[in-house]
């Protein structure tokens, strides 16, 4: 389903931020955010995600050292 | 850069600029508002509403006489309703734009909370028809012409196949276009084909983006399993929400006239017009004794 990038075999940490301060360091080779949020089990169109302060779109490759803040969109107008 | 649906990538100032295009489009095509209008936005503070009143300050054409103003209900929900009321008033404020608030107190003589005790499972419909009745107050009482609120399209799509699962053909045909009957104020939906990520995306860029609790009352709705499901079956499927919209709006044009009936009477306690002896509202109130 998703493009593997050539150094794939490499593991490295990766931080995740989810909205509510919870904080989870993950092993993961370099990968779109997509997979990242598929491999966690959300839904790319239930949240918006920002690599170091800056709004990232879902096919941008995150790797090392990254950390990923996930900020679910809470229903209500 | 941003990926949409389409599959187009975009840099920050043409995804806004392709939001305000998209919005302008649905409001120019459906005729949403004209010169003169006096537009009250239903402003709650949250995402949608705070997104709304930004793109139609950003849009109305000076000169031709149109009116910007807010208007906040205050349901009195505990630890939900006071940020985001502080959050519109901070936006107004900043933009310049006329505010009035009103409360379920001082319309329903009492608050949310108080009338759900016991029938938090109704929570959504019986705040709805308050809420909506609230509006409409607010904005005879500001000499609205036009109420907007910030419905996108997801929450259209949710509302369709809720209206599927719960059997409810009235609500199903019932005509989603601008009413000019002359009997209700006309509400409009200008973020109606904006999906809630792309408005939330636009906030973020707008650096208007706020995290706000979410109602404590969600956890009863129905629309929240939908919405799960619907966004499922979207990024699965894209276009589902369209799909659905678009269906909704051809099973209108084939009831028209045969499921509603063809005019509406009035309230015998308040007057208002509505389909049976007494409105939503009214019933309500004799449920709670009020
Ligand atoms: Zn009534």
């Amino acid at each position: 389903m998703f493009k593997k990038p050539a150094h794939e075999t490499i593991s490295q940490r990766m931080k995740l931020i989810f909205s509510d301060q919870d904080e989870r360091i993950i092993e993961h080779s370099p990968a779109p955010v997509e997979q990242i949020l598929f491999e966690v089990g959300i839904n790319p169109l239930e949240v918006i995600v920002s690599r170091n302060g800056n709004l990232i779109s879902e096919d941008t490759v995150v790797g090392s050292e990254d950390a990923i803040r996930i900020i679910r969109i809470a229903h209500g107008g | 850069m941003y990926q949409r649906q389409s599959g187009h990538h975009l840099c920050e100032t043409h995804f806004i600029e392709d939001i305000q295009r998209r919005v302008a489009n649905t409001i120019k095509t459906r005729r949403m508002i004209v010169p003169e209008d006096r537009v009250a936005v239903a402003l709650s503070g949250g995402k949608d509403s705070t997104a709304l009143l930004l793109l139609l300050w950003q849009l109305l054409p000076t000169g031709q006489d149109i009116r910007l103003i807010a208007i906040t209900i205050d349901e009195g929900i505990s630890g939900y309703r006071d940020d985001t009321i502080r959050s519109a008033e901070q936006l107004t404020s900043r933009l310049g734009i006329e505010h009035h608030c009103i409360s379920f107190t001082d319309l329903f003589g009492d608050t949310l909370d108080t009338f759900l005790k016991g029938r938090e499972t109704q929570a959504c419909s019986i705040c709805g028809i308050l809420r909506k009745k609230a509006l409409v107050i607010a904005a005879q009482r500001a000499g609205a012409t036009k109420l907007a609120t910030g419905h996108n399209l997801d929450d259209e799509a949710q509302s369709v196949l809720m209206n599927v699962f719960r059997g409810d053909l009235p609500r199903l045909c019932r005509n989603s276009g601008v009413d000019s009957s002359g009997k209700f104020i006309p509400r409009i939906k200008p973020l109606s084909l904006i999906s809630e990520k792309e408005i939330a995306v636009y906030l973020m860029l707008q650096n208007e983006w706020n995290e706000l609790p979410e109602c404590p009352y969600t956890r009863y709705a129905l629309r929240r399993e939908i919405r799960a499901l619907l966004s499922g079956f979207e990024y699965k499927h894209p276009g589902t929400m369209l799909h659905l919209i678009e269906s909704k709006k051809k099973i209108e044009r084939y009831c028209a006239g045969s499921v509603l009936p063809a005019s509406l009477g009035s309230c015998t306690m308040c007057g208002d017009p509505c389909s049976g002896d007494l409105c939503q509202v009214c019933l309500l109130r004799q449920t709670f004794g009020h």
